[in-house]
């Protein structure tokens, strides 16, 4: 019964991350020098609706029973609503969650996809020219300003060559495979923004593992055996330093998608990311809370999944 | 192959399926789908391959689908596409007939009537006649909605007397009150708003009825507000609209609609353009570029509840400590005319003669000698200047009017506030300096009493001038513009003098669209610009 | 950013601590001179340090306007100038210093909390199994968007900025500070000073924070260039300090005035600017944390 153990901490854990975002959100909002009306009612709402949202979130209340109310609102889907554009929150950013997913997912696979041989390449040939190729082309990667690339992309791509769209997250009059081709087209320079931007770590942690690993006395057993090489990097090596690479997975998650901030901006992508910069813009609190929580519970449930792949490909969890 | 590798090689194809689902996810809800077009439309439809299409960019979403209440730049051009006004502006700024076909008033001044067209229908089939003018004016008046209902101060009944004409009994005569009204309120269907129980909250977020040459008919937010062509639109003289199809798309900032607009993804960008990229796209051959003069002005106010702004030394050396030419040429590119510091801007042609009011110099020795001999000293001048951060004009120049001030020993805080906060706060007169500008200030005789009326409703100042009111009544009952001149004139000159109001300049904004497309109309001012009803209408491409 | 990459193992500390022919800090500078990326990236570190602080001396104040708007790089202008005629040299130069004094204070903020937290983590180990999970917590979190939720109650300044940068920061640093701090407090020698009734702090001053120094030490130049970055992000999204001068301003300046595809100096230059600081910084710690770890180092290796 392992697994089912295993299981269930992971989820009570999400659970637990879940909880202290929410938690976080409302004591920064409530805390911070500045009106808490804020957080729910905007300077511009009817006198009913200011009274409406103010009792619904009992901000009238003492500090603890308005946090109550405050999770019950959540645990009932009301994230409140929207200054700017007057409509539940929830309903905004559920229009918009199907784009991040698929932005930051889409990113992530391919991630995975260049920068696992990379690492092996970098890994096997340590000190070669290669392997500084790729210390500072993920560390470049890193370190770019997305805004600027994605300009510069744009420009070459769209402008430029004009092979890609510019904006937005598909044409508007397209049907059946087409419109699959459109998505694709358009997710493509965004896409790769947040590749570049992501495989450094990946890269730089997955080739310091295996480097680790090929010293490590289970990789000499396998070569004294007389395994060839390449087997014991992609097999003994690759499997015992994909496992923590899984872990970092989990970690990296909370970045991608806030990194979908800048990138999902610049490209005009109709995300979370872009609802998060327009309302910054308008002071739009309840979007940017309900941003942030819809986010952060889209990181634990990614990671709940990353780890049951986790617990299936670890022996030791599988038959603890 | 180890079985090993074959678990990460598992780990790997979970992943690509995962984010497979992720998309298969994505694709149902993608409303151009077969069968989910929800289009209501009265054109189009079914000639999918030659549908032409007008491609708009904006930086913002419809916020408010309802005309009356609607306030962005994007809330305003979507539904003057539907709802039809009784007036335009020609290129030179004047009220031409639109709905309307001709107006006046009485000889009393105190009933003024309105002819309108018999041959405009909404696109549910019913009729647009005078009931519907009737109504939206008397629900603006009930309910004191948007901006409108500070116009028509002197209303008190309508009514139809025939489907095509309407007869308003005014309280006074006022002698702006039929080109305000006729420019400034969208009319909408009495079988529709008169249904609802109030119509400022009815939000009129679906199935849309329109009377202009376009229909609302899908909305993606945060994506794009799609308009299909009507059949019939008589105020163009093809009677239809050229294009099948007009979309709205929504990008974050200028600088992707520009990207956009040279890769022929847009054909026209609505907003009004930064001088530096007008500047850049005026070499770029595929690219028009169209200009068309503001009818509002930019300008700063000093809050004189708040001493020492009271006092009229301190305010001239306010005045006189800014380079306004400077501004204009560097920070606007040269896109804007000195207003000579008047409220009746160059724009008011039929008010200049003889006006001759000259701008405050920039003279920060003459600033300095003012407040010196007024008795200040550097501590008593420290001001907060508020101003909407998002307007990158005016948050551009309030630099440079806080480093000039400070030559003149005079602080300036900048306060670079988000709109609705800064609109809240000039609301409650909360500021010392605000830095801002009208859109539109078209009937001076009306709109003077707004500006410089103790209750005026855009009175930011506090403006309370026992000659000005006199003067404002002088003008606003006179029913031709030359009456109207000299007490117009005579304001003008109390304003200059007084630093009520520190006119800086009136702007010329930058359009650009595609060189493809052909016969738009340009209209004054960033509201109606090329994506008014009539040019839209009239556009076409090859 | 968050990820640091892995540094020196348990193993590593108790065989630093055994040899004493060669002592491991000498071995891990030869190792890091080897390294072609260290000395490089370290010069480049200082010489960025050097430019903020002789601002005055090599560049002009930014500020003003001049008729100038937007001229390409030129001889007279060596990057251009901006939508309003100022110099972008003169503003990358002066630009370093308040975006390194931001990435500066927020790291060494971020340093005071995390090490605290790590320590305390590994040390006191009632406290490790929840600041472990808090720590854990925090990391998975998006933490742009937080970051922007709370600039945005708090309103743009630079405190600001550095508040919320560090308060976001802390975990990265507390997880390595914990990692190398745990082996050490293992060790049978600090073991048998607790037994010995040492008090805590004495055994925390005397063996655990200088088996951690390094790690912090490589943690402040991280994190202060990630801060960079972050204030970069933050207000190019309109959250920065309007009344002062960073890379991050110039970039909001260029995008508000649409001109970041067109005049392509005014955001290619301060984008420039931060990748070179960050790439130098992340270098710099990476050849630092090889040259620490015996494997990676390549000695055995070879």
């Amino acid at each position: 019964m392992g697994l089912l153990r295993f299981v269930s901490v992971r989820l009570l854990r999400g659970l637990l991350t879940l909880w202290f975002a929410v938690t976080v959100t409302f004591f920064l909002v409530r805390l911070l020098p500045g009106d808490p009306a804020l957080a729910v009612a905007s300077p511009t709402m009817t006198a009913d609706q200011r009274a409406q949202m103010l009792s619904d979130f009992g901000l009238d209340e003492p500090l603890l029973v308005q946090y109550a109310t405050y999770l019950g609102q959540l645990a009932q889907g009301n994230l409140g609503i929207s200054f700017r554009q007057n409509a539940p929150v929830l309903d905004i950013l559920l229009e918009r969650l199907p784009w991040t997913l698929l932005l930051t997912g889409s990113s992530l696979v391919v991630t995975l996809i260049v920068g696992v041989p990379l690492a092996v390449a970098a890994a096997r040939r340590q000190g070669s020219a290669l392997d500084r190729a790729v210390q500072v082309g993920g560390v470049v990667g890193q370190a770019l300003f997305v805004p600027t690339v994605g300009i510069f992309l744009l420009y070459v791509f769209g402008v430029w060559l004009g092979w890609l769209p510019i904006g937005g997250a598909m044409a508007s009059d397209v049907y059946g495979v087409a419109a699959y081709g459109s998505i694709l087209a358009h997710l493509v320079l965004p896409g790769l923004s947040l590749v570049l931007l992501q495989l450094g770590p990946y890269v730089l942690f997955l080739r310091t593992s295996l480097i680790e690993a090929l010293s490590e006395d289970y990789t000499n057993v396998a070569r004294s055996k007389g395994v060839s090489e390449t087997k014991v990097v992609w097999v003994h090596a690759l499997r015992n330093a994909l496992l923590p690479t899984v872990t970092l997975v989990g970690l990296q998650l909370g970045f991608l998608v806030g990194g979908s901030v800048l990138t999902e901006t610049i490209f005009a992508y109709p995300g979370i990311g872009r609802a998060i910069y327009e309302s910054v813009g308008q002071l739009d609190f309840p979007v940017m809370q309900g941003a942030f929580v819809l986010l952060a519970a889209t990181v634990v449930v990614a990671n709940l999944l990353t780890d049951l792949m986790y617990g299936l490909l670890d022996p030791r969890v599988r038959q603890t | 192959m180890g079985s090993t590798t074959g678990r990460a090689a598992r780990t790997l194809a979970m992943s690509v399926g995962l984010s497979a689902l992720v998309l298969a996810g994505c694709v149902p809800s993608n409303p151009d789908a077969p069968g989910e077009d929800s289009a209501d439309g009265t054109g189009g439809s079914g000639q999918q391959a030659e549908d032409t299409t007008l491609n708009i960019g904006t930086t913002a979403d419809v916020v408010n689908y309802n005309p009356l209440v609607g306030n962005s730049r994007t809330d305003t051009w979507v539904t003057n596409l539907m709802y039809p006004h009784m007036m335009t502006l020609d290129d030179s700024g004047q009220k031409v007939p639109a709905l309307a076909t001709d107006w006046g008033y009485s000889e009393d001044g105190t009933t003024a009537w309105v002819e309108i067209r018999d041959d405009m229908e909404w696109t549910d089939g019913e009729a647009l006649d005078a009931d519907d003018v009737v109504f939206t004016i008397d629900a603006i008046q009930a309910e004191q909605i948007g901006t409108v209902a500070g116009m028509i101060g002197a209303y008190e009944s309508a009514e139809a007397v025939s489907p095509t004409r309407v007869e308003f009994t005014l309280s006074r005569p006022d002698g702006a009150f039929l080109t305000s009204v006729g420019f400034w309120m969208p009319v909408v269907p009495e079988h529709i708003f008169g249904e609802v129980e109030s119509v400022a909250e009815f939000a009129n977020d679906s199935d849309w009825v329109s009377a202009g040459p376009f229909v609302l008919s899908t909305v993606e937010r945060g994506q794009r507000y799609v308009l299909e062509a009507v059949d019939n639109y008589p105020l163009v003289e093809s009677g239809t609209p050229n294009v099948d199809e007009v979309v709205f798309s929504v990008y974050p900032d200028v600088n992707t609609e520009v990207l956009a607009l040279r890769s022929g993804e847009l054909d026209l960008i609505g907003n009004a353009l930064p001088p530096a990229v007008a500047e850049q796209l005026s070499s770029d051959e595929s690219v028009e570029l169209y200009t068309v003069p503001s009818l509002g002005w930019a300008h700063m106010q000093y809050n004189m509840r708040r001493p020492p702004l009271d006092d009229v030394d301190v305010r001239r050396a306010l005045a006189h400590a800014v380079d306004y030419e400077a501004i204009r040429q560097v920070v606007l590119g040269g896109n804007a005319i000195s207003a000579d510091s008047s409220v009746l801007t160059p724009v008011f042609e039929q008010w200049q003669d003889g006006l001759d009011l000259e701008e405050y110099a920039y003279d920060p020795e003459q600033s300095r000698q003012l407040l010196e001999d007024a008795g200040y000293s550097e501590e008593d001048l420290t001001f907060e200047m508020i101003y909407d951060q998002a307007d990158p004009m005016i948050s551009t120049w309030a630099e440079l009017v806080r480093d000039q001030s400070a030559e003149a020993g005079i602080t300036i805080e900048l306060a670079g506030l988000e709109r609705n906060t800064y609109l809240s706060r000039t609301a409650d007169r909360d500021f010392d300096i605000y830095a801002g500008s009208w859109a539109v200030i078209d009937e001076p005789q009306s709109n003077f009493s707004l500006l410089f009326a103790p209750d005026g409703f855009i009175n930011y100042a506090g403006v309370e001038d026992a000659e000005i009111n006199e003067l404002m009544e002088e003008a606003s009952t006179a029913l031709s513009p030359e009456d109207a001149k000299e007490p117009l004139q005579e304001i003008a000159r109390i304003v200059h003098d007084q630093v009520y109001d520190n006119v800086m300049y009136v702007e010329q904004f930058n359009f650009a669209a595609s060189s493809n497309w052909t016969g738009f109309e340009p209209k004054p001012s960033d509201l109606l610009s090329l994506v008014n009803p009539q040019s839209l209408a009239q556009a076409s491409s090859g | 950013m968050s990820i640091i990459p892995p540094s020196g193992t348990a193993e590593d500390a108790r065989e630093g601590m055994r040899t004493e022919a060669v002592s491991p800090r000498s071995r891990t500078w030869r190792a890091f001179v080897r390294n072609p990326f260290g000395l490089v990236s370290l010069a480049v570190l200082f010489l960025i340090v050097a430019v903020a602080l002789a601002a005055p001396l090599i560049a002009g104040e930014p500020g003003g306007y001049s008729a100038d708007v937007l001229a390409p790089p030129s001889a007279e202008h060596w990057l251009g100038t901006d939508n309003i005629g100022r110099d972008v040299y003169n503003q990358i130069v002066w630009g370093a210093r308040t975006s390194l004094a931001v990435g500066l204070g927020a790291s060494a903020l971020a340093i005071v909390l995390g090490a605290a937290v790590g320590i305390g983590a590994a040390y006191f180990r009632r406290l490790d199994t929840p600041l472990g999970m808090l720590i854990d917590v925090m990391l998975s979190l998006p933490i742009l968007p937080l970051m922007i939720l709370v600039a945005a109650l708090a309103g743009p300044s630079i405190s600001t900025l550095v508040v919320v940068i560090a308060v976001f920061s802390w975990p990265e640093v507390a997880r390595v500070v914990r990692s190398q701090a745990l082996p050490v407090v293992d060790l049978t020698y600090v073991n048998a000073a607790h037994v010995i009734g040492a008090p805590n702090r004495w055994v925390l001053l005397r063996h655990v924070l200088p088996a951690v120094t390094p790690v912090i030490v490589v943690s402040v130049v991280l994190t202060a260039s990630r801060a960079v970055l972050s204030e970069a992000g933050l207000s190019f999204l309109g959250l920065g300090d309007p009344s002062s001068w960073s890379w991050g301003t110039i970039l909001y300046n260029a995008q508000r005035s649409g001109v970041l595809a067109s005049a392509w100096w005014t955001a290619l230059f301060p984008s420039l600017a931060i990748l070179l600081l960050v790439v130098a910084a992340t270098l710099t710690s990476l050849a630092y944390n090889d040259a620490r770890n015996p494997r990676t180092r390549g000695d055995s290796a070879r």
